[in-house]
């Protein structure tokens, strides 16, 4: 299989001279089987680009068939779903897999599309379009592909994704915060606990669990790509945001004993040159450790071939 | 006044190295009146940017208060707002002039977009500053921030957008985006009529002609017609705005060459033309 990056950003697109070189779109992940239709994981901003590559390639035509793995529906893992050209060819085939919640799925949907928000409604998309609420821990078979999904801890949920396939696996873990601190859910947190004091003890189990469903859903993977939004001094003072850093990503790494652990979900105001410093002093990190796995960082337009090709 | 550009670009950001000279960033623009003071005109990705800037300062402290005039509710003119980190300073106070006829309805719409599935922040009720949503009225002036603004709605596809028309000491400035008048009419005599004079007029110049001509129902102004207002309406400043996200700088640099012959074939050679670009700072 083919996985390829079209956006890596976090939080909100950041265009601009000192974001070019890693790229300014958000989250949106493509992941290829061998002759198969593509999964995507995230429809960030950076799915607008996909989308104009895919018309090319059989989507034009209106034969194209697509799915959609969403790990949450914020923003910045859902916007370029109005910009994805394939939904306005008649023929396109684009299933779309979420989590479940108390609103049907399409409806989240349709909140983004149409008047007063887009010009657009999702009821004039001209694609078949199909709507999967997913459980926390959902299997399933798409194609040949075997996807597996566990709970993230993030505001308002994340789930993650293993995708197995051609021999090989990548798992998508974005968004989450470390499992150790607090346990994000439905509740707005306006200001963390002192990261000192101990946790309740069930929340504690609850983290453990968490933490435990990540590393089994990573296990042995060719490719893990983590949420290191921040590094682990950020980390100290918002960590009620949901998001990770590249110590934490390198301990699950090791835990899950997977290859290659790419770094991913750059903050909105990391430069190119911060995202270099932070790939290098953690491959010097890794390699004092000896561990067997390897580090990158996720830039727009990186293609890696995993498996079977 | 001075005038500054936080993000030109139309309906959704557009990063990579082929946009860096024009930028990006979606619908932000500052005006600052000569005694202080602040006016923000739409709320794009540009609006970030303008609040990080604004930290260093009196807004920072939460000691500082600003307008806000939004021409419209596409996302690619409020997606800035839960990023603008003023509002996230207890102290400040902000005041947003929007389109609808009804607070009530505009500010549901502003809340839609920090609903608890799209984002973190689950209510505009989490901003710790004063953040207070009211209806522009139509044609009837108003005061803010020292500056006297009058709102004007124009077609947009289904929809409409403001236009803004603000004046300080006999200097005006008439911002004008997201504009789709009519192909078989043109430009309504009343728009004209708002645009007059103008010292500054940023007009919606989002595609080449051939390029308006498949998207029409989008409801945004070519170059031509961009060119045609500014002639017609007797301005002295033209400033392009709103490029579409798939130019690149080299075909924005084509679009603005062709809006300077526009202009000349029209009659407008004495009109100044200044492309927006993020970044730069034009005074009037």
């Amino acid at each position: 299989m083919k996985v390829r990056f079209w956006g890596v950003r976090g939080s909100i697109p950041v265009p601009g001279r000192t974001t070019s070189r890693y790229g300014g779109n958000t989250s949106c992940v493509e992941v290829r089987p061998k002759g198969a239709p593509p999964i995507i994981i995230d429809a960030g901003t950076g799915l607008r680009r996909l989308g104009k590559a895919l018309m090319e390639d059989g989507f034009g035509d209106g034969r194209g068939q697509a799915s959609i793995l969403i790990s949450h529906t914020h923003w910045d893992h859902v916007q370029g779903l109005p910009f994805f050209s394939p939904l306005y060819r008649a023929g396109n085939q684009i299933e779309i897999f979420a989590r479940r919640r108390d609103t049907h799925l399409e409806a989240v949907f349709s909140q983004q599309h149409g008047e007063p928000y887009f010009p657009v409604p999702l009821s004039a998309m001209q694609a078949n379009m199909s709507f999967h609420a997913l459980t926390e821990g959902a299997r399933f078979e798409l194609g040949r592909a075997k996807v597996t999904s566990t709970r993230l801890n993030h505001p308002w949920i994340a789930l993650a994704y293993r995708i197995e396939v051609d021999r090989a696996a990548v798992v998508y873990c974005s968004d989450t915060a470390p499992f150790t601190d607090l346990l994000l859910g439905r509740e707005f947190v306006e200001k963390p606990p002192s990261l000192d004091d101990p946790l309740p003890p069930d929340t504690a189990a609850e983290l453990a669990k968490l933490r435990a469903g990540v590393v089994a859903l990573a296990h042995g993977a060719d490719l893990l790509i983590y949420d290191t939004q921040f590094t682990y001094a950020e980390y100290r003072l918002r960590p009620h945001w949901g998001h990770s850093h590249p110590d934490d990503a390198i301990a699950i790494a090791r835990d899950a004993q997977v290859r290659q652990l790419c770094l991913f979900h750059h903050a909105p105001l990391r430069s190119d040159d911060d995202n270099d410093a932070i790939l290098a002093s953690y491959r010097g990190v890794v390699a004092q450790a000896g561990d067997r796995f390897e580090v990158i960082s996720a830039y727009e337009g990186l293609e890696l071939a995993l498996g079977d090709e | 006044m001075k005038i500054r550009f936080w993000g030109v670009r139309g309906s959704i950001p557009a990063p990579g190295p082929e946009t860096i000279r024009y930028g990006g960033n979606t619908a932000c623009v500052s005006v600052q009146p000569r005694a202080g003071g602040l006016v923000i005109i739409d709320m794009g990705t540009g609006l970030m940017h303008l609040g990080n800037a604004l930290l260093a300062g009196a807004f920072g402290a939460g000691t500082r208060r600003a307008t806000i005039l939004l021409s419209h509710t596409h996302w690619d003119h409020i997606q800035g707002l839960g990023f603008f980190a003023p509002v996230f300073v207890a102290g400040n106070a902000f005041t947003v002039w929007g389109p609808g006829g009804s607070p009530e309805v505009l500010e549901d719409i502003l809340e839609g977009q920090m609903d608890p599935n799209f984002s973190p922040l689950q209510t505009l009720k989490n901003f710790t500053a004063t953040f207070d949503v009211k209806a522009a009225p139509l044609g009837v002036p108003f005061e803010a921030e020292g500056l006297t603004v009058t709102a004007r709605e124009h077609p947009h596809g289904a929809t409409t957008a403001l236009a803004f028309r603000i004046a300080e000491a006999g200097r005006t400035f008439v911002y004008a985006s997201d504009v789709g008048q009519p192909a078989e009419t043109g430009p309504d005599p009343g728009a004209i009529a708002f645009y007059q004079g103008a010292d500054v007029l940023l007009h919606d110049a989002t595609y080449r002609p051939s390029d308006q001509a498949t998207r029409r129902n989008r409801g945004f102004s070519s170059y031509e017609d961009a060119a045609a207002a500014a002639v017609a309406a007797g301005v002295k400043r033209l400033v392009t705005f709103h490029y579409d996200q798939d130019y690149s700088d080299a075909e924005v640099d084509d679009l603005v060459a062709c809006c300077r012959r526009a202009l000349d074939d029209r009659g407008g050679a004495a009109i100044d033309l200044v492309p927006a670009r993020e970044g730069d700072e034009l005074e009037i």
